[in-house]
């Protein structure tokens, strides 16, 4: 993670299934509690995400709405956007093509 | 898993044997040459279909068992997934795209193998599921 004019950057790489949302959930504990204005996940090396890891999307989103946070997400392989795409969450998340677009759009 | 044939696995309710039997199962897709996107729609599908087994079916207790067949045929691929639980009334489920449902947390498992598998039907009251994606 890093943090540049109050814009956390990350870059999440591999799964978010079952077995590794509760570690990001736990990272995204800190982002919460300290009530990080911007958020920005860069998904590009995330290959494989299930149902329980996008129900840890959205409650990492929610959480950060209830305090006024702003969460975007980009970098989405054709994989992943496809999912959130089914399942429109597409609808719910800003999602960008690239890391500058969504840096720009805060 | 050879080719034209069923092959069927007696699995404990672990998150362990639920990879082990995946790994295998992309293995043996991946070996035959069929598409990443397709290895993909299957994996998600088959380990949603696996971890509702264990986890809502059999309530993650260790004394279920989940049985297994997979058969991976020149044209497409057969999954059959059954729990020991209570099943569940597939019309009951929520649609979780619909309205405030898109911030529910959970939900979205069974609606993404619909999306992704050519065929699934829901037997024995919801215990068990079949799964068939054609795979050229």
């Amino acid at each position: 993670m890093e943090t540049k004019n109050d814009i956390m950057a990350c870059r999440i790489n591999g799964v978010i299934d079952i077995n590794t949302s509760p570690e990001l959930k736990k990272k995204f504990e800190k982002v919460v509690k300290e009530k990080v204005p911007k958020v920005l996940i860069n998904l590009e090396r995330v290959e494989y995400v299930d149902s329980s890891g996008l129900a840890t999307m959205v409650e990492i989103l929610k959480k950060m709405r209830a305090y006024g946070g702003k969460l975007k997400l980009s970098n989405l392989s054709g994989k992943v956007k496809g999912l959130f795409e089914i399942t429109k969450l597409d609808k719910l998340f800003d999602i960008s093509d690239s890391e500058s677009q969504a840096l720009g759009s805060f | 898993m050879n080719i034209g044939t069923k092959t069927s696995f007696l699995l404990n309710n672990t998150a362990g044997s639920l990879k082990e039997v995946s790994a295998g199962l992309i293995s043996a897709l991946l070996e035959k040459g069929v598409a990443e996107g397709t290895v993909f729609e299957i994996q998600l599908s088959f380990e949603e279909a696996l971890r509702n087994a264990m986890v809502h079916g059999n309530r993650e207790r260790p004394d279920k068992k989940v049985k297994v067949e997979i058969e991976i045929s020149e044209k497409d691929v057969r999954l059959m997934i059954e729990d020991e639980g209570e099943g569940f009334d597939l019309e009951k489920l929520p649609d979780p795209t619909a309205g405030d449902n898109l911030l529910r947390e959970c939900g979205r498992g069974v609606y993404l193998i619909k999306h992704m598998m050519d065929e699934v039907r829901y037997s024995d009251g919801g215990r068990k599921v079949f799964m068939r994606k054609k795979i050229k």
